[in-house]
């Protein structure tokens, strides 16, 4: 069993006034229930015992105080977000209006935030866990009311020592939208769970992630859409690249509940694996309890297309080279639905930088 | 330039070309006619060095070389040039970086050397103006959301950009309207001089109105079944290609 004093260690380091009774229970709910163990189906794959060989000094908790009260902890690493960090995004966007602004809240090692979309609402999000931080959590509850779009990016360009661990739940509302993507680039070991709960008529989920671990990154993603009202639609594409002796793992469950007639959904996960030491687990799950649906979902494991490859080298382009401009077709399809025109740009360069073949890829723009 | 002997090829065990003989030298324009299914496309891949056809028997040399001996990208660096029936979308490499990187190759291949940027930009600008196209494409993925005429004009481009010696053109005016197809045929005209040569794969007589070729053959079953000068294209547009069964039925 791994130890996890050290969690209570950089706890008790903390200013006084940052050790509220709230944060302290917390932290011992946490400390009570530990790491979750691989025996969880959920966490088959992702093995968090490197945690607990974190130094106290990488944890950072938050040494602000906060305004949080004592509430209850839906697992360990709910507990641990909640004891870590002060606090964090808590908004409301008031009804009808459009922020014009992405939100992009501070970047701290531990983050909690809630935000709620008004009736009408549109908004922009932009959660990043990039950076070399040694570890960092960010825990959000995002509430869309009636007729609200949010278009959510999360980003993790971590260095090759980052641990994290991010879940976000969203409850989205009659005729409300949530349009999300996610990229993973780098990082060390990190979770991402994503929780859509499509709760009224007419809510819908547009989704797309890219996962691209290199070195001996583990990157894994978890989402859950649960179709829990009629009329519902969810689109979800996730797409992974994985080279040198990288992991990435991604499980998605989309759950359609007894009442939730002509649901509309699909699921597709691609991807491609660059070197014969990397490893891509990834596994659609779908459950169906209701009987008038349209659901379709499949995962491939891909080859890049035979007629681009052909076409590129037909006009003199080198096999190789030809590769990494088809990996980057390959992972466009999911960061063209990135809208600030610099957040695309800038991850797209990132991207080309750790593809095999990226510098003369740079060299070419 | 291009010199085919007895080719034979087949596809998924399935036997396409049955025996081709084609001579093309610099300079001159040639069209292949024939109805679907006859090897016109085939005998373009082949040419370009799609890797589903295997050859049975017979050769190909370009110049000196053995042609099939080449892999695409090198056959690409010597010349050849297959403007595509169907061209291929590429979403997310902007044309710029496609045509940098094809022309680049290339001259890296053939020990030249590479073209500065501002010199790229210059050369590439000059050629999509020659094709009446909007600059702003370059900057858009290759050929992503481009309608079929669209599509078939940037092929053009590209074979202006690049400059091969042997321009195989598989059906590069189906789908065009009657200005695309112009700019298009313009454009071909273009590049048609002594030291290049043209195979043009068509099913129509109209591209060859813009583009007049020296040698029209009818291609049917895997084999020529008849060659001829401008006239033969005209024959066959009155005609079509029933008046030929028979000799077909002989060749077979």
């Amino acid at each position: 069993m791994a130890t996890l004093e050290h969690f209570r260690s950089a706890f008790d380091a903390l200013p006084e006034a940052a050790r509220t009774p709230a944060r302290r229970a917390a932290l011992y709910a946490f400390l009570e229930q530990g790491l979750p163990p691989n025996t969880l189906e959920d966490w088959q794959y992702t093995d968090l015992a490197p945690l607990s060989a974190l130094t106290s000094e990488a944890l950072r908790p938050d040494a602000d105080a906060t305004q949080m009260g004592i509430e209850s902890f839906a697992d360990s690493l709910d507990a641990l977000n909640r004891a870590f960090a002060a606090g964090g995004l808590d908004r409301s966007i008031a009804a009808n209006t459009k922020l014009e602004e992405p939100l992009r809240p501070e970047n701290r090692a531990h983050q909690r935030h809630r935000l709620k979309l008004e009736r009408g609402a549109e908004a922009t999000l932009i959660l990043n866990t990039s950076g070399d931080m040694p570890f960092q959590t960010i825990f959000a509850d995002i509430e869309l009311e009636a007729g609200s779009r949010l278009h959510l990016i999360r980003i993790s360009d971590a260095g090759a020592d980052a641990h994290r661990l991010t879940r976000v739940k969203l409850r989205v509302a009659r005729d409300a939208c949530a349009d999300v993507v996610t990229v993973d680039l780098g990082g060390k070991l990190s979770r991402h769970d994503l929780h859509v709960d499509l709760a009224e008529p007419g809510a819908s989920v547009y989704l797309h992630g890219l996962y691209a671990p290199v070195g001996k990154g583990h990157v894994d993603n978890h989402t859950w859409i649960e179709h829990r009202a009629p009329h519902c639609i969810s689109r979800e594409s996730f797409r992974g690249i994985a080279r040198d002796q990288a992991h990435a793992v991604f499980n998605g469950m989309i759950r359609v509940h007894k009442d939730a007639q002509k649901t509309d959904s699909e699921q597709r996960v691609a991807n491609l694996i660059l070197s014969p030491g990397a490893e891509i687990n990834a596994k659609p799950e779908l459950e169906i309890y209701a009987d008038d649906v349209k659901c379709a979902h499949g995962a491939t494991f891909g080859q890049l297309d035979d007629q681009a490859m052909f076409y590129l080298r037909s006009r003199g382009v080198p096999e190789a080279l030809a590769r990494t401009l088809l990996t980057c077709t390959f992972a466009h399809e999911v960061l063209r639905h990135i809208r600030p025109d610099g957040v695309r740009e800038r991850v797209t360069k990132r991207l080309l930088r750790q593809l095999p073949g990226g510098e003369q890829m740079e060299a070419l723009q | 330039m291009l010199d085919i002997q007895n080719l034979h090829a087949r596809i998924d065990g399935k036997d396409i070309l049955k025996g081709i003989d084609l001579r093309i030298n610099a300079g001159e324009v040639h069209a292949i006619m024939g109805p679907n299914g006859s090897g016109k496309s085939t005998l373009s891949k082949l040419l370009a060095g799609h890797e589903d056809y295997t050859v049975t028997q017979g050769s190909v040399r370009f110049g000196d070389e053995d042609l099939l001996e080449l892999d695409p990208e090198q056959r690409a660096a010597k010349g050849i040039f297959l403007g595509f029936q169907y061209p291929v979308e590429i979403p997310g490499v902007s044309n710029m970086v496609f045509l940098k990187a094809a022309l680049n190759a290339q001259r890296k291949a053939r020990g030249e050397k590479e073209l500065e940027a501002a010199d790229f930009i210059a050369w590439v600008r000059h050629r999509v103006k020659q094709m009446k196209m909007d600059s702003a494409m370059l900057s858009r993925g290759v050929n992503e959301g481009f309608s079929g005429g669209e599509k078939k004009r940037n092929e053009i481009l590209q074979m202006l950009v690049l400059e091969p010696k042997l321009m195989v053109l598989d059906e590069t005016d189906s789908g065009l309207d009657i200005d695309a197809l112009k700019i298009v045929s313009d454009g071909i005209n273009l590049m048609r001089s002594k030291e290049r040569a043209v195979l043009l794969v068509t099913h129509y007589q109209r591209l060859l109105d813009y583009v007049q070729p020296d040698f029209v053959h009818v291609l049917a079953g895997g084999r020529i079944v008849k060659s001829g000068g401008p006239d033969l294209a005209r024959e066959l547009e009155e005609k079509g290609y029933g008046w030929l069964q028979n000799s077909v039925g002989q060749a077979a």
